[in-house]
């Protein structure tokens, strides 16, 4: 039997969705092959500490935080190439690890930040690199990026919190002076937050000020949009396995027309009422038979198009708004690491993915990307220093 | 053998029995913020002394003189030790797990109690060594044991004050180097301190004002809760004081004349907010007038530059602003009959969706909304908006900001589910003002029938009955049922309902809270709006019994 690859799953962290990282985490560790990999679970708590132990691995654990975290750990990943493990903060141990599974949502650990670490500290790690994963975290450099590449989005305004502080009055004129915000609701929306944390549906002009601080409670730059009134949004998860692969397709069911974080994250899934399983417990219809193939084609298209475009890895999930008064299709946002690592819509898909094999090829990909990366030349020698 | 051994279960029994005691006063001790004073007098008054355990152990050392000794003896002991057990671990509840205020481990706390309950172990454990050795083991030995252990059944309480104060130097050691601690984090931060004090309305105002500072300004430091005393905030700057705060909003407390001054050396504000100079408390100031002169103490530690914001409806608030007149002093209210106000909210409508208004600010209005419900919150952040514009906050982002404000845990929160009952929760200590205010929302939110639920307000010194019987009349006029619970106001509240001449049909009295809540579950149906007015904390609520 070959032998284990030794693997740190990553998650937590001082994003405000801490939790569902968690979440996601607890079902991927579950998933994970045992007689491929040995995993060791890495906790960012919420001050940025790390920590590592086998008290992760149990749900109930996570309760008694931070009251809990004494018995476990601390670690870190030194930024320093060919370490190739976690080193223990007390004693300076080097815990072994091939690679780094990432699971994250959200600020720091989403957007590029945690993907630089591991970059300086020359590991494999899983998902998207540095840029993918900054640019798509901003959602509006994405719609940007995206729609100079003739991607279809939706028109949107970036706001800055000093201007709304400075002059809350002129900057809600401003949003309203522009034909494409001419008429109400609206969706105002922090730029770089995923799970519906801050978002708002404003209905008229004297609720604008009111939702855009509640955006900048937890961001520095809001959004603003559109909101399609006739709307039904689609999702598909897009993969790299040496090339972008699609999902099935998924719409999810909202009750209040904007997916709200309740929604998402604190609604206990299907009949039995338990604890939340994150987005695998949302109500949605997978693969509707009822869908027109040419809207899934687009989607479809457009998705793994965007993945490509965006120079995304491992998997991720892209959601699509379709207009259906318009007959027209946006692109809407790319989560680089969805919630429950979109397993759900893998297992629909022909020919069928497990939570399990969506994992090795990832953590197979982060080892050939990590390989692809170590044949470049990097040492060009110290020429302009030693020849002064 | 058969002697020593009924000795040993019995003292075995006296020692869970003394432990658990132990723990259960501990609670009270806590609540009374381990002052001596305040604990045995509340003994006192509550009567808390040992029933339980000493008729048990009556009873033992009875039967073990009536029957004859040997194995009777073995049973009588291990039956007591069964019954002190019971008593202990299931007729009481365990402290730190049930009653709404519990016992919390603190280390000082676990200090005590290892202190306490040693002494108690020695206690105990003395004479049953006294007994084997020097007298040999005589037949009445139980009966003397019993006996001894029923003077023990009444100690915990006081073994908890010579323990703490046996802790005391080492205490105090502990906690000036804490305040030391505190002091160095303070100079190095060097935030921009706003003190906030009133008689109620400052746990709100300082959330509101923390946050507005945040949201408006700059990160702004504010202890949680209502952490108003030296050693919760000596506690809280050491946690989380950082140096990326600009600012630290700091509730001071007042229990007696210079407790203000104290934190006011402690953290030296440079602004203060006071919310109102009212007759709470009363029973530990003697006087109104000692109240405006304890409370002042904020406004004289201001520098000559500093800025003063008074609640213009508190009538000793309003006259603060005039005698202690800082370099600027501004007003806030919602009733401008009393004087004019440099801000003021108008056109106050209140729905289940919170309170909607309009401020008036430096020669403009502001339309407004806050989830926030009722006049007292709605005055908390009309005093925390004047605060943060006098600090720099642009006032038309400083009232959006206001939509979202946090409501306070158990202030006047509206816990609503459609086709269900509805609870409006003004669980916190109650006063005149915030209890006519809750009656004001509860009036104006849309239900099928309105309950009120209410022990009445208490700490209001020989204005107490008066209030009590008038709050009890307005209650009348919204109310379809009224719940009182508990005796302390029972008299008062009933003859207040009279005045009204309210249906007497339409009143239930009840002993306890948990009497309360199982009298509203038998007769709430779906629409109904009940508001729960003043949960008393434990120490407060009838009787204790031991």
């Amino acid at each position: 039997m070959a032998k284990r690859r030794k693997i740190a799953v990553l998650f937590g962290g001082r994003s405000v969705e801490h939790e569902i990282s968690v979440i996601t985490a607890l079902q991927l560790m579950l998933a994970v092959d045992p007689a491929l990999y040995d995993i060791t679970p890495v906790y960012i708590a919420p001050n940025g500490c790390w920590y590592t132990g086998d008290a992760l691995l149990n749900r109930t654990f996570y309760a008694s935080v931070p009251g809990s975290l004494s018995a476990l750990t601390e670690v870190t990943l030194l930024p320093k190439p060919g370490i190739n493990g976690l080193t223990v903060q007390a004693t300076g141990l080097v815990l072994p690890v091939d690679v780094f599974v990432p699971v994250f949502h959200g600020q720091y650990g989403e957007d590029g930040c945690i993907q630089g670490l591991f970059e300086l500290a020359q590991v494999p790690y899983t998902g998207s690199s540095v840029a993918a994963s900054a640019i798509t975290m901003n959602k509006y450099f994405c719609k940007v990026y995206l729609g100079a590449h003739g991607v279809p989005v939706l028109p949107a305004a970036l706001i800055n919190r000093d201007d709304a502080r400075a002059d809350i009055e002129a900057t809600v004129e401003s949003i309203c002076s522009r034909s494409e915000f001419s008429s109400f609701p609206l969706f105002i929306k922090p730029c770089n937050l995923g799970s519906s944390i801050g978002v708002s549906r404003v209905g008229a002009k004297h609720e604008l000020a009111a939702a855009l601080a509640k955006v900048f409670r937890y961001d520095t730059h809001a959004l603003v949009e559109p909101c399609v009134s006739e709307i039904m949004e689609i999702n598909v998860s897009v993969r790299d396995v040496g090339r972008a692969q699609a999902s099935v397709v998924e719409i999810p069911v909202s009750q209040s027309g904007v997916l709200s974080y309740e929604e998402k994250y604190l609604r206990p899934g299907g009949k039995k009422s338990g604890p939340s399983q994150g987005m695998a417990s949302l109500s949605r219809i997978i693969d509707p038979p009822d869908l027109d193939p040419d809207i899934r084609n687009e989607v479809v298209s457009h998705a793994v198009r965007s993945f490509s475009l965006l120079g995304c890895s491992g998997v991720a999930r892209l959601d699509f708004i379709y207009d259906l008064a318009a007959g027209k299709l946006y692109f809407n946002e790319l989560n680089a690491f969805p919630g429950s690592c979109a397993f759900y819509l893998w297992a629909r898909t022909a020919p069928r993915v497990l939570y399990t094999e969506l994992i090795n090829d990832m953590i197979e990909t982060a080892l050939r990307t990590h390989q692809s990366f170590a044949s470049l030349d990097r040492d060009i020698g110290l020429r302009a220093l030693k020849g002064a | 053998m058969l002697h020593n051994l009924s000795l040993g279960i019995l003292l075995l029994g006296l020692l869970e029995f003394g432990y658990c005691r132990t723990l259960s006063f501990l609670r009270y001790f806590q609540q009374e913020e381990y002052s001596s004073s305040r604990f045995l007098a509340w003994i006192k008054e509550k009567r808390a002394i040992d029933t339980r355990g000493t008729a048990i152990l009556a009873l033992a050392g009875l039967l073990s003189l009536i029957l004859p000794g040997g194995w009777t003896t073995l049973v009588i002991a291990a039956l007591a030790t069964l019954g002190l057990s019971i008593v202990v671990r299931i007729a009481e509840e365990d402290p730190r797990r049930s009653g709404k205020l519990k016992l919390n481990m603190t280390q000082r706390a676990s200090k005590i109690v290892l202190v306490s309950f040693g002494l108690f172990a020695l206690l105990a454990t003395g004479p049953v060594v006294l007994l084997l050795k020097c007298c040999g083991g005589g037949e009445r030995d139980l009966a003397y044991f019993a006996l001894w252990g029923i003077c023990m059944a009444q100690a915990p309480g006081a073994l908890l004050v010579v323990a703490n104060k046996l802790l005391w130097p080492a205490e105090k050691a502990l906690q000036d180097r804490f305040y030391a601690d505190a002091k160095r984090i303070l100079r190095e931060v060097d935030p921009f301190v706003i003190g906030i004090t009133g008689s109620y309305g400052k746990t709100g105002a300082k959330a509101a004002l923390g946050d507005l500072l945040t949201q408006c300004v700059g990160p702004t430091f504010w202890p949680k809760k209502s952490i108003n005393t030296v050693m919760g905030i000596t506690r809280t700057i050491r946690e989380a004081l950082s140096p990326v705060h600009r600012f630290a909003v700091i509730e001071m407390g007042a229990y007696n004349r210079g407790s203000i001054k104290r934190l006011c050396d402690f953290t030296p504000p440079k602004a203060a907010l006071v919310t109102a100079v009212g007759i709470m408390h009363l029973e530990r100031f003697g006087s109104p007038e000692n109240v405006y002169v304890a409370k002042s103490e904020i406004a004289q530690a201001l520098p000559p530059d500093g800025i003063l914001v008074c609640n213009g409806d508190s009538p000793n608030a309003r006259r603060m602003a005039v005698e202690h007149a800082s370099g600027k002093t501004l007003l806030y209210g919602l009733d401008q009959s009393a004087g004019p106000l440099d801000c003021y909210a108008s056109d106050i409508a209140f729905s289940a969706q919170g309170t909607s208004f309009l401020i008036h600010w430096g020669g403009r209005s502001f339309p407004g909304r806050t989830p926030l419900l009722g006049r007292p919150a709605l005055s908390n952040a009309l005093g925390a908006f004047t605060m943060a514009c006098a600090l720099g906050a642009e006032p038309a982002y400083a009232v959006a900001c206001l939509a979202n404000l946090a409501p306070v845990d158990n202030r006047l929160v509206l816990d609503s589910k459609a086709g269900s009952v509805s609870f409006l929760r003004d669980a916190y200590n109650s006063n005149p003002t915030g209890f006519a205010a809750a009656l004001e929302v509860l009036q104006a939110l849309p239900a099928k029938r309105r309950i009120v639920m209410t022990p009445g307000m208490v700490e209001l010194g020989d204005q107490q009955q008066a209030q009590n019987r008038r709050l009890a009349t307005m209650c009348a006029s919204v109310a379809d049922l009224v719940i009182v619970v508990g005796r302390i106001n029972r008299e008062a509240i009933l003859a207040g309902l009279a005045d009204a001449e309210y249906p007497k049909a339409q009143i239930v009295a009840v002993e306890t809270r948990d009497e309360g809540f199982a009298a509203l579950s038998e007769r709430q149906s779906p629409g109904d709006l009940v508001l729960i007015e003043n949960d008393l904390g434990d120490l407060l609520e009838g009787a204790v019994r031991f």
